[in-house]
């Protein structure tokens, strides 16, 4: 497979002048077949149990298609899966409508504060979706929020105009969660967009507007859909900010639904066919989005840099920068003061009374308590190797598919992106059934959670590495293979240095929702490898508010610090490489 | 009282049961020596720690009940989680299904689900040393002792400071309590189940359609009752007696009474598997239950002391109140029952 590949890699190109160098393929071949046994114990066999599991009759274990008989002729779980599409639908159009212009405010335009409105958008991403819907029910609770009684006193209205249990309000909260998606891809587009054509445009007399609307934005649309598709795919999956907001709601979405399905008595096979559906609709929305990118596929990065030509805003300066910054207040600022602020409290009931202001639930959390100690050290460390896994194999994995190396290289973008599809609950069954048994015992390990976020997140750093290496072209590579270095060699010296922004982020983009995964870790977690958003999970159904909140104040600070440590030793070279004129 | 030897005991239990410092089943009946307890102890540091599923009450009690056992026996880690009865109940299943084990002692508040994992034979009989200390009708619940009463506790009402409250269950059915009544799940929680069970068998299920129309707030556990009545966000709900007078010591505005047509008593249950990861640590763990100590850990925050010679927080005896309990039964075919009704009322 490996071999033959070299065949068609040159056809597609003219570099078939390139030395054979065959020995260091060899070594190329051993480690693509590493990532591959990996990709498949971790997609394939899961997802095979699943199907399997789906056609098995729940008694007898006969095989056939009971199951989806039974998920799939009644409006009690047909109702579901229309919200869902409603759902994701509005968050994701949401999403974009307010992440494509703001990615644009940031990277084109002399915004003022638009590195500090980058960092403040990018936190919204930070903030696990069950969090922010924690903290919207405390702001919007219809009765009891802060928003609703601070417009009861302000206006002495009846009662106040925030509903957060409600549908509208669940796509609110994860829209919030989700700009960050669209904006990133969208802002990555647009930095590495040369400007060439917009000042072409601009010398013949277009206006900023029209070269933004004609050039830049059909530019920036396969990162626009990007962007929509992550949006789609992440509300549909999404369980913790649904089971938060809409169950009190009483509208039931897929996962909420297939939550149920676990409940007493257990129905798991049911579970595994009303699943199935989801595959589908996500493999039918990968192919449009590689439908579209396909057709404009643009090699942006030639071996010349990128050169900025900020857009002035004139007169709109402030009024943009306003309403660009409302975002993040909205969707980072208020929600993190109503968890700070609770996190502080002795009884959140009471309210910002005298002698209610306490450390105490953050002595609690850190020293007192073993449970939420251990649970923060798990967090830390499975998500550090989840998403050291995740990206290896992304790497491996996206660079023999985009250079063509293998045959089938279509396949192996689905399977990495496949899980993507599978929404965290779903994959817990997958996962349950294929390692609670010998000989991959991992249920009861660390593993278990951590081979579960490297594979829920594969597509993002995958999506996420070849993205980047999307926008470089294989020249350089070439070159030195021209002149005799390996194929290994060459990924080491140009290609990777050439990506360390890009593997950074992707990197990142694994660890921080890793960090905070809470479906698939919901479901198979043990006591001893319990971790914060499963810890936060048991707090929201008892109503510790306070120490739920401390926990996510907890998440979102180690979060932080992380990033900014990254970016602190990281990020220098990288801020220098971009800054860098051609 | 003549007790083979640890020797003879291993030899009549063959390897199954190894490493069990226990007397046999028969003379256990009688009740654990503290030379026994000392045996379990020493047996139970080598392993170290015991995993206890809990639903019996909240985060807050489970923690005081850890550090009261960690206080009575150092040595031994507890490792615990809390969650609704319906949830820790399949996760057992899974394990169980998996063959894979964890849970040594196994708290739910769902009757029911021990008589079901009892027919699964997963259940090691246990017959703790003071089990007599606690009331005379709920000892030895199960007769072949697979499983012991475990906590105490009430589903009642619950309602905020700020109004009066129903006095009867009927009352929360008055429109105008529309949009204030607050309410758990069946589906989740065991209190739950059990309390709409009962209203079913009492009322019948007419009793939730009107309910339905003041429009309740449901979320999953019984005590997000607790939490929606603290918050302002309801006024008046289902709720438990334990965590709700936990919230009002410390300050909330929150209070519980009891229905003039009988709180539901909710009687659970605890049991040690047979496949117990720590068989012996479980067993310490669970004899501590009927320890002067755990009923005084529970005192604190509220909850029913199982042990009768430890008055209740608030001085209100079980015989003073008017309750009612569900038969196990009952629990069994009902609450799948009504959990299928519930979802059709109330889509959730």
């Amino acid at each position: 497979m490996v071999s033959g590949a070299s065949g068609s890699e040159r056809s597609r190109t003219s570099a078939s002048q390139v030395p054979p160098a065959s020995g260091r393929l060899d070594a190329g071949a051993l480690v693509f077949v590493a990532a591959l046994a990996a990709l498949a114990v971790m997609v394939l066999l899961p997802l095979a149990w699943l199907f399997f599991t789906s056609l098995q009759a729940p008694e007898s274990g006969r095989l056939g298609f009971g199951n989806y008989a039974t998920a799939f002729t009644q409006w009690i779980y047909l109702s579901p899966i229309v919200n869902s599409l409603v759902l994701a639908t509005s968050v994701a159009t949401v999403a974009v409508l307010l992440g494509t212009p703001l990615a644009w405010l940031v990277s084109r335009t002399n915004l003022p504060g638009r590195g500090l409105l980058r960092v403040a958008i990018i936190a919204a991403f930070v903030t696990p979706p069950f969090l922010g819907a924690q903290a919207w029910m405390l702001l919007a609770a219809p009765h009891s929020g802060w928003l609703n009684r601070a417009f009861v006193a302000l206006t002495h209205a009846p009662e106040g105009p925030f509903n957060i249990y409600s549908l509208a309000g669940a796509i609110f909260v994860m829209a919030s969660y989700n700009i960050p998606y669209t904006f990133t891809f969208v802002a990555g587009a647009l930095a590495l967009m040369p400007s060439e054509m917009e000042d072409a445009a601009a010398i013949l007399g277009s206006s900023a507007l029209r070269r933004t609307l004609t050039i830049v934005l059909p530019l920036a649309l396969p990162a626009i859909i990007a962007g929509f598709i992550m949006s789609f795919l992440e509300a549909i999956s999404e369980f913790g900010a649904p089971a938060f907001i809409l169950i009190p709601a009483r509208t039931q979405v897929i996962t909420t639904q297939l939550y149920l399905f676990f409940q007493y008595p257990p129905r798991v096979e049911v579970a595994a066919a009303y699943a199935m559906p989801l595959l589908f609709v996500t493999a039918a929305l990968l192919y449009v989005q590689r439908r579209l990118i396909g057709r404009r596929r643009y090699t942006m990065i030639g071996t010349k840099g990128a050169r900025r030509n900020l857009i002035g805003l004139g007169a709109w300066r402030w009024p943009l920068a306003c309403a660009a910054f409302g975002v993040p207040f909205v969707t980072v600022a208020l929600p993190y003061a109503a968890l700070l602020a609770t996190s502080l409290s002795r009884a959140w009931g009471r309210g910002p009374v005298p002698g209610n202001l306490t450390l105490y639930w953050y002595h609690w959390a850190i020293i007192d308590n073993p449970e939420t100690k251990a649970a923060i050290f798990h967090s830390l460390t499975y998500a550090f190797a989840a998403a050291t896994i995740a990206v290896l194999i992304a790497i491996v994995i996206g660079f023999a598919v985009q250079r063509g190396l293998v045959a089938g290289g279509q396949i192996l973008s689905f399977i990495c992106m496949a899980p993507y599809v599978v929404p965290g609950i779903i994959l817990a069954i997958g996962f349950y059934a294929a390692f609670s048994r010998k000989p991959l015992l991992l249920y009861g390990t660390a593993w278990m959670l951590i081979v579960a976020f490297a594979t829920r997140f594969l597509p993002i750093a995958y999506s996420s590495f070849t993205a980047a290496m999307q926008t470089l072209s294989a020249d350089l590579e070439f070159a030195a293979r021209t002149l005799g270095a390996g194929r290994l060699r060459s990924i080491r010296t140009i290609t990777l240095p050439l990506l360390r922004s890009g593997i950074l982020s992707a990197w990142l983009l694994v660890f921080i929702p890793a960090l905070r995964e809470l479906s698939c870790a919901i479901f198979l977690f043990t006591p001893g490898t319990a971790v914060m958003s499963t810890v936060i999970f048991d707090f929201s159904d008892a109503g510790n508010f306070e120490a739920l909140s401390t926990m996510g104040i907890l998440i979102l600070a180690i979060t932080f610090a992380i990033v900014f440590l990254m970016y602190r030793f990281l990020g220098r070279s990288l801020i220098e490489a971009e800054a860098q004129p051609a | 009282m003549t007790r083979p030897s640890r020797t003879a005991f291993l030899a009549l239990a063959g390897g199954a049961a190894a490493g069990l410092a226990l007397p046999s089943v028969a003379d256990a009946r009688k009740g654990l020596t503290d030379a026994d307890v000392s045996k379990l102890y020493e047996a139970a540091k080598k392993e170290g720690t015991v995993t206890w599923w809990t639903a019996h009450y909240a985060q807050s009690a489970a923690d005081k009940v850890r550090d009261a056992f960690k206080a009575k026996y150092p040595g031994i880690e507890v490792q615990f989680i809390r969650q609704t009865a319906q949830v820790i109940f399949q996760r057992l299943n899974q394990d169980l299904k998996s063959g894979v084990h964890e849970c040594d002692v196994f708290a739910s508040t769902d009757e029911s689900h021990y008589t079901t994992l009892k027919k699964q034979n997963v259940f090691a009989e246990f017959v703790p040393a003071d089990i007599d200390k606690v009331p005379a009708s709920l000892r030895h619940l199960d007769p072949d002792e697979t499983y012991q009463i475990g906590a105490l506790g009430f589903v009642l009402i619950n309602y905020s400071t700020k109004v009066k409250p129903a006095r009867d269950w009927q009352g929360l059915l008055d429109p105008k309590w529309k949009d204030q009544v607050t309410l758990g799940h069946p589906a989740f929680s065991g209190y739950v189940g059990n309390w709409v069970v009962a209203m079913n068998d009492k009322y019948g299920w007419d009793y939730f359609k009107k309910l339905a129309a003041n429009n309740p707030k449901i979320g999953r556990s019984i005590n997000d009752t607790v939490t929606d009545i603290v918050g302002g966000e309801r006024q008046i709900g289902a709720g438990p007696d334990n965590y709700s007078l936990e919230k009002k010591a410390a300050g909330n505005p929150i209070d519980v009474a009891y229905p003039s047509d009988g709180s539901i008593l909710i009687t659970s249950p605890v049991a040690v598997l047979k496949a117990a990861p720590h068989p012996n640590a479980a067993r310490l763990f669970m004899n501590f239950y009927y320890s002067k100590e755990y009923s005084q850990a529970l005192l604190k925050v509220y909850n029913y002391p199982l042990r009768t010679d430890i008055a209740p927080a608030n001085g209100i005896k079980l015989d003073k109140i008017k309750w009612y309990r569900n038969k196990v039964d009952r629990l069994a075919t009902g609450i799948p029952e009504v959990v299928a009704k519930w979802r059709e009322l109330f889509n959730v």
